[in-house]
C-alpha cells in the first residue's frame, strides 16, 4: 500500500540517529513547540529545522502552526504500513510473542548480573529456556 | 459551560494526529467517510445510524446486524468535504468523552487525510485513548487501502473476520437496545461524571 517512493522518505528520515532522536521527543511530547525540540540539541536552529523537515516530509512528524509556533506531532501511520507490510496477522502475532520472550529475559538478565550461575539457575528453576 | 467543555475550548487538550496521503479526489474521500449506507471497512465494520450527518446530529456506530453499538457519538463540525469532528464515546467503557476530527486537504497527487483525538489534559489517558490511538492508524490505513483499491488491507479484512468470531461475545453493554441515539454523548458529561 506504501509507494516505493514514500518507503524510501521513511527509511532515509530514520538512518540518522539525530533524527531519531528528534522523533522520540516529539512522540513522547505531542504538540511540543519547535523551538522546545530545538533547545534539547547542541546544534544550530537551522540544522534542527532541516532535519525536522525530513521527518515532516517523509510524513513521521505532522506540524500544525498556531498563531507563531508551530506545534509538532509524531505521525505513526507510515511506520505501520511498513510494518504491515511484510507482516501478516498471524507472524506479527508469533514475532511479537519472540519480542516479549526476548524483553523478559534481558530484563531478568538485568536484574540478576551477568553471570552464567543466575542462567543455570533460572534454567534449573524451569524459568528460561 | 461546563469545565471539560471549556477546557476543550482553550486548547487544554491531548492531542494526537494520524495522517496519510490518499491517491484519490477530495469527493471521494469525503463520500466515504460519512457513508451511511452500508457498513465501513475502515471503521471496523461500525455502520452509522442516524438522522442525517450534521452539525449537532446524534450518532451510533452498530455492527452491520445492527445488534450491537460500539460507539456513540454527536456531530460537532460539519463542513463538507473537508472538515468532520464529533465527540466519542465506547458503549463499553465509562472513560470521558473525547473528540475525534477529520480534517481532509487536497494535495499534490491526492488528499492529505488527518485525524485527529482530542483528550482533555486533566483526564489521565484511559483504556479507551489506547484503544482509539490503535484504531487510529487502522483507520487511516484502511481508508486509504478502501479509497485506492475498494477493499481492506489484507491485515484488516483478517481483523474483520475475527471480529465476526467475536461476535457472540460482545458485552451485553454494547446491546443497540441499550443505546438509542437520546445517549450520543455531549462534551459536557465529562464533568457531570466528575461531580458524580
Amino acid at each position: 500500500m506504501i509507494s516505493p517512493a514514500s518507503m524510501d522518505a521513511v527509511f532515509q528520515a530514520l538512518a540518522n540517529a539525530t533524527r531519531r532522536e528528534m522523533l522520540d521527543i516529539v512522540r513522547d511530547d505531542p504538540g511540543i513547540s519547535v523551538g522546545a525540540v530545538a533547545s534539547r540539541f547542541d546544534v544550530s536552529r537551522i540544522a534542527v529545522m532541516r532535519h525536522l523537515s525530513v521527518l515532516e516530509e517523509a510524513g513521521l512528524v505532522i506540524s500544525d502552526k498556531r498563531g507563531r509556533t508551530r506545534h509538532l506531532y509524531m505521525n505513526a501511520v507510515p511506520i505501520q504500513m511498513i510494518h504491515d507490510r511484510w507482516t501478516s496477522e498471524y507472524s506479527a502475532l508469533w514475532a511479537g510473542r519472540m519480542l516479549d520472550i526476548k524483553y523478559l529475559a534481558e530484563q531478568r538478565r538485568a536484574r540478576e548480573g551477568r553471570d552464567d550461575k543466575a542462567d543455570t539457575d533460572a534454567r534449573n528453576k524451569g524459568e528460561m529456556s | 459551560m461546563t469545565e471539560a467543555a471549556a477546557k476543550h475550548m482553550s486548547g487544554e487538550v491531548r492531542t494526537s494526529m494520524y495522517r496519510v496521503i490518499i491517491k484519490a479526489g477530495i469527493d471521494q474521500v469525503w463520500s466515504e467517510l460519512i457513508r451511511t449506507d452500508r457498513p465501513m471497512p475502515f471503521f471496523f465494520n461500525g455502520q452509522y445510524d442516524t438522522p442525517g450527518l450534521g452539525e449537532g446530529a446524534a450518532f451510533a456506530m452498530r455492527t452491520p446486524d445492527g445488534k450491537h453499538t460500539l460507539v456513540m457519538g454527536k456531530v460537532i463540525e460539519f463542513e463538507p468535504p473537508h472538515r468532520y469532528a464529533h465527540t466519542f464515546r465506547f458503549t463499553t467503557s465509562d472513560d470521558p468523552v473525547s473528540i475525534v476530527r477529520y480534517v481532509l486537504k487536497p494535495v499534490d497527487g491526492g488528499v492529505e487525510f488527518t485525524l485527529i483525538n482530542e483528550h482533555a489534559a486533566s483526564d489521565p489517558v484511559s483504556k479507551s485513548e489506547k484503544q482509539m490511538a490503535q484504531g487510529a492508524k487502522f483507520i487511516c490505513e484502511n481508508l486509504k487501502a478502501l479509497v485506492e483499491t475498494g477493499k481492506a488491507t489484507m491485515g484488516g479484512r483478517m481483523m474483520l473476520f475475527m471480529f465476526s468470531l467475536m461476535a457472540p461475545m460482545t458485552p451485553k453493554a454494547a446491546l443497540s437496545t441499550n443505546w438509542p441515539l437520546e445517549r450520543a454523548p455531549d462534551l459536557s458529561e465529562n464533568s457531570v461524571k466528575e461531580e458524580a
